[in-house]
């Protein structure tokens, strides 16, 4: 085979995506940058020295073992660790070169710009229609033709309007677990952030809405910087372009997806992946 | 990079036996192959007839082999879903057996030749020596792969792969040589013709050990190194060191 | 393993007990309604009316007419403490009856135990006559004469029907008496009161305003006292009128030993052949009965007529409750959970707060009494009304500060129910609206409160039930055993926070422990008991379905 220069991708290949080719990280546009990035609750340290470049309409996913700070890494991007009253952090994370740490961020109109998924559906206690418009409703919007554009719009995202169209009315908890989990995402993307955060978000379901929602997640990084935490390797591996592997609240790898998933530089993070004991 | 002592540090002991017991079928196949090549260039250097039906139903059992060694892998993708080094070792393996099975082949084509060409050592002495010089340097590098397969010593597999440049210039020589004889005399034609085939056949074992050697490295290293330069190679076996 | 240890393993013992326990409780629960309801709904049925003839003591004859309410079984050595303490006649057990005999007027006492042996005859007259009266109680006996103006106009056979219907027109009457009484006449006092109050006003400010603002404000106070005092006394000639027309007939009774009674008919209820009645009779003086119990004004120190004002008061209070300790206990509860630091402090907080649910209500009604009325309520007096000094407005217990106390009292079990609910929302569901981009207060808003709704109803359920059930510290704080009016009436402002109000719990405590009648007013004490009981129950089953709709709406997934 001869050496493929990055310009001229393979026939039939998406450019940039899965022409054989590695890519390299120093290629991207950094979307999210974190430096230097510490993070305390009360004396324990549960991040270190984190540094890091999340790119740009890719996929990211963090992996590691339980406890190793993958989620309170996540949870950074939208300041969600604020709500922790012993939680301290030092360094700095840029969301488009914004330094969403400065104190005169306004950590709503962050948490618009970052949008964030859970673990286990959260859907609230009301109807359909009324969960995808909660964001726009708490911005103000109340015109009823505006925010059901701006619904459709939004199921039609998260490919959830040829399933519920007719019930827009209906209770949210009527739905099934991937229903919601996808009415949780297009809760999300009814506001138009421009980052998504993903906390294990199929944890809680079944294959088939795994699967769903790793459909959604693909189509979404068109649009959507998207970073998704997730104790599913397998998942990490079919649905992001970029992995990091964090250890004890480091990350100890990070790189192209098929790279971590073929051939990691650690050890640590090849006995990770391949179920070994370090 | 791996090496052998990580391979049973899996969590799942099964998953460990699985692996192990892989690795086991795949060296007794080359153990199978190695016989069945030493057999065919003992006998293309002796001239001995040796028992055919033997030989083929040791080919019978390589290829036995190959076949549930190709299920246990379809198995193990499915229910392990291996990845990094266990996935590399499960395609190393999955493309070792293709070659040990050819070379199985090569091997059977030279006994083959063997039985046809028993009379007529005397005479092309030489060629014979020289055909089974290069028999003997192929069983060397096969052995050699095998070895680095078992080690997972890349330096062992890269110096298989420097091996198989000598063992194309052996050939060319030989098939030189029996040029010769064919212009010397066309009565020879019809056994230069057999030598031929057997020392292409060796000739192919070589690259097939080669290529043994390569997914090897590539096991260890994580690099493909087919098509790659040997300098290179040495660089990436260095480096993984 | 033995049998019986096996049987232990299985838990089939543990589960037998929890059965039997649960049985234990439930035959409890349904024996005290059971008792209850029937001694309570007893009450109104009328009784067979007997007339029995006894030999005393002394060897006279005596006739005595009454309903049997109790019977007893005596042993000999019971018998020894009655006057047949010679005749005990070996172990041979005796009975007593107690025959509500009535007739307080004449025979000084309600009730009397007679004994059984003493019982020569036995007869269910049909002509006996039992009269309701507004004073003095039941009458029993005989009908002889009814007169008018001091004539006899009916006597014998025809009489009874005659007495009833005049008792119908009399009915009328009443009613109208009753209502120049109660309505209009108070509204006269009402408006008398009311300019009295201005006139002092206008005193206390006089040196605010003009003279001739003054003159002019004294004249319409004046011209408004002359028009009261004119209606006054028009109502006052009407009321008159009335009294003479209804005074004019009287009724002639005989008791069962023969004595006569001349009784005003205005003084008549209602006169019933108790003996002489169908089923179906029966049924509709029971009705009009209970009908009376729930909607009418008590008579006789409580011990006849109805409770309406009890049922009343109590209800305005509880309501007047929920709504002053809703807001508090919801807003304490959000506090404490969601924006207090937790930590040592709140820990105190939290476990005084507990506790203060065990303190004794009687304490609070001691606080209520302290704080509430003396402090805050002289406090308004002096700041709103010094017009009225010295009679207090405010500064006396009054239904304001019951409902206050009783906030104040189940504060904690709204409090803890809350907070309950509160900690009990998934925090995923608050993370996801934070998530959205929302602030905390809007988080709670949209979100918290409402999933937490239930659990406040549940709080607020259990409030009501403790409240509507507690009568000492209301004794303290605004109940009392006979209010002139009711907390709610058609004069401005409507709701009069500072009248005192009857209490169904206090009501129970004063007709069966205080009243002069405590005998003849036990049937009562069990109507009233029975509808507490109902008047409970039925806010709570309000509160209940409130809560199941709000749960159906905001049903989450934990539930």
């Amino acid at each position: 085979m001869v050496e493929q220069s990055p310009q001229v991708p393979m026939p039939g290949s998406r450019p940039g995506l899965s022409n054989g080719e590695m890519r390299s990280l120093s290629d991207e546009d950094p979307c999210i940058e974190v430096r230097n990035l510490n993070l305390f609750y009360g004396e324990s340290q549960a991040l270190k020295n984190i540094n890091l470049k999340i790119p740009r309409g890719r996929v990211t996913a963090f992996i590691g073992p339980s406890g190793c700070g993958k989620s309170t890494l996540l949870r950074c991007f939208n300041r969600m660790n604020d709500l922790v009253d012993s939680c301290r952090v030092e360094g700095l994370i840029r969301i488009d070169e914004d330094d969403i740490y400065d104190k005169r961020v306004d950590v709503a109109a962050l948490r618009r710009r970052v949008g964030m998924v859970f673990q286990k559906p959260n859907p609230f206690p009301k109807s359909i229609f009324e969960n995808v418009a909660y964001g726009l409703r708490l911005q103000g919007v109340n015109d009823k033709r505006v925010l059901s554009e701006a619904v459709e719009k939004a199921l039609r995202g998260a490919a959830l309007w040829d399933e519920v169209k007719d019930r827009l009315d209906d209770n949210a908890f009527g739905m099934s677990g991937g229903q919601q989990q996808r009415l949780v995402i297009a809760r999300a993307i009814a506001i138009e952030p421009e980052v998504m955060l993903l906390d294990e978000p199929c944890s809680a379901l079944d294959p088939i809405s795994t699967a769903k929602v790793e459909e959604l997640i693909t189509e979404l990084k068109k649009k959507y910087t998207i970073v998704i935490v997730t104790h599913n390797m397998q998942q990490a591996a079919r649905v992001s372009d970029y992995t990091a592997y964090l250890y004890l609240g480091e990350v100890v790898e990070f790189d192209d997806t098929r790279r971590i998933f073929t051939n990691p530089k650690q050890k640590e993070t090849e006995d990770y992946i391949t179920g070994r004991f370090g | 990079m791996i090496d052998k002592s990580s391979l049973g540090k899996h969590i799942s002991k099964e998953f460990n036996e699985e692996i192990e017991d892989l690795r086991e079928r795949v060296l007794s196949m080359g153990g199978i192959v190695e016989q069945l090549l030493s057999d065919a260039v003992e006998a293309l250097a002796s001239g001995r007839a040796p028992d055919l039906k033997e030989v083929k139903a040791e080919d019978r059992k390589v290829n036995t082999l190959e076949v549930s060694i190709d299920e246990s892998i379809a198995e193990l993708i499915a229910r392990r879903q291996p990845t990094a080094s266990d996935l590399r070792l499960v395609l190393t393996v999955s493309r070792i057996i293709v070659d040990l099975e050819r070379i199985g082949d090569e091997a059977k084509k030279v006994y083959k030749m063997a039985t046809r060409l028993t009379d007529a050592r005397g005479r092309h002495a030489d060629a014979f020596t020289e055909a089974e010089n290069l028999g003997l340097h192929v069983q060397k590098m096969l052995r050699g792969a095998l070895d680095g397969f078992a080690r997972m010593d890349p330096e062992a597999a890269l110096r298989v792969a420097r091996e198989d440049d000598k063992v194309d210039r052996e050939h060319e020589e030989i098939i030189r040589l029996n040029m010769t004889y064919m212009l010397e005399d066309a009565r020879n034609i019809k056994r230069a013709v057999d030598l031929m085939w057997a020392v292409r056949a060796l000739e192919r074992i070589g690259d097939h050990a080669r290529n043994i050697g390569e997914h090897t490295i590539y096991m260890v290293t994580g690099q493909d190194v087919r098509y790659v330069d040997i300098a290179r190679v040495e660089e990436i076996v260095r480096d993984a060191q | 393993m033995s049998n019986t240890r096996k049987w232990f393993a299985s838990g089939d013992p543990w589960i037998w007990m929890i059965g039997g326990a649960l049985t234990v409780s439930l035959l409890m629960v349904i024996g005290l309604i059971g008792l209850i309801a029937v001694r309570g709904f007893g009450h109104f049925w009328p009784a067979e009316l007997i007339e029995t003839k006894v030999r005393t003591a002394s060897g006279e004859i005596e006739i005595v007419l009454g309903e049997i309410t109790d019977t007893e079984t005596l042993t000999p050595l019971q018998l020894q403490d009655t006057d047949l303490a010679g005749q005990a006649d070996g172990d041979a057990l005796t009975s007593r009856a107690q025959f509500k005999v009535g007739n307080r007027d004449v025979f000084s006492s309600d009730f009397r135990w007679i004994l059984e042996p003493r019982r020569i005859e036995t007869r269910v007259p049909d002509d006996a006559i039992m009269l309701e009266r507004r004073e003095y109680g039941n009458f029993y006996g005989y009908l002889v004469n009814i007169k008018r103006d001091g004539e006899v106009i009916a006597r014998g056979d025809n009489a009874f029907d005659e007495l009833k219907a005049m008792l119908e027109k009399n009915r009328a009457q009443v009613d109208e008496l009753e209502h120049i009484d109660r309505y209009e006449i108070g509204a006269i006092n009402y408006r008398l009161e009311q300019a009295r109050l201005d006139e002092r006003g206008l005193e206390f400010n006089r040196d605010k305003i003009s003279a001739r603002e003054y003159q002019q404000r004294m004249a319409e106070i004046e011209a408004e006292r002359e028009t009261a005092r004119a209606q006054y006394k028009d109502l006052r000639e009407q009321r008159d009128a009335l009294m003479r027309e209804l005074n004019r007939a009287s009724v002639t009774m005989r008791t069962a030993d023969g004595r006569e009674k001349e009784m005003k008919l205005s003084n008549l209820i209602r006169a019933t052949r108790n003996n002489a009645m169908s089923v179906f009779e029966k049924t509709g003086y029971y009705l009009v009965k209970f009908k009376e119990f729930v909607l009418g004004y008590p008579r006789e120190a409580n011990t006849e007529g109805g409770i309406m004002p009890a049922i009343f008061g109590t209800i305005t209070m509880v309501l007047l409750m929920s709504i002053v300790v809703t807001p508090f206990g919801v807003i304490a509860a959000i506090y404490l959970r969601e924006y207090a630091r937790q930590g040592t402090f709140l820990r105190i907080v939290r476990i005084s707060v507990y506790n203060l649910a065990g303190v004794p209500s009687i304490v609070f009604g001691v606080f209520g009494l302290g704080f509430f009325v003396y402090t805050m309520g002289g406090s308004i007096d002096a700041l709103f009304y010094p017009e009225r000094a010295p009679q207090p407005v405010f500064g006396t217990p009054g239904l304001l500060w019951a409902s206050l106390t009783l906030a104040l009292l189940t504060l904690p079990v709204v409090i803890v129910a809350t907070e309950e609910g509160l900690t009990r929302i998934p925090r995923a569901v608050r993370e996801g609206s934070l998530a959205l981009g929302a602030t905390k207060a809007e988080t709670l808003r949209r979100i918290v409160l409402p999933m937490a709704a239930p659990a406040m109803m549940t709080g607020l359920i259990l409030a009501v039930a403790r409240a509507a059930g507690e009568v000492a510290p209301l004794m303290l704080v605004g109940v009392v055993k006979l209010a002139p009016a009711l907390p709610i009436d058609g004069e401005f402002p409507f709701l009069h926070l500072e009248r005192k109000i009857m209490h169904l719990g206090f009501h129970i405590y004063d007709v069966g422990f205080q009243s002069p009648n405590v005998e003849a007013a036990r049937p009562l004490v069990y109507a009233t008991s029975l509808m507490l009981l109902f008047i409970i129950i039925s806010l709570n089953l309000t509160a209940i379905s409130i809560r199941n709709r709000l749960r159906e709406r905001f049903r989450a997934d934990s539930d």
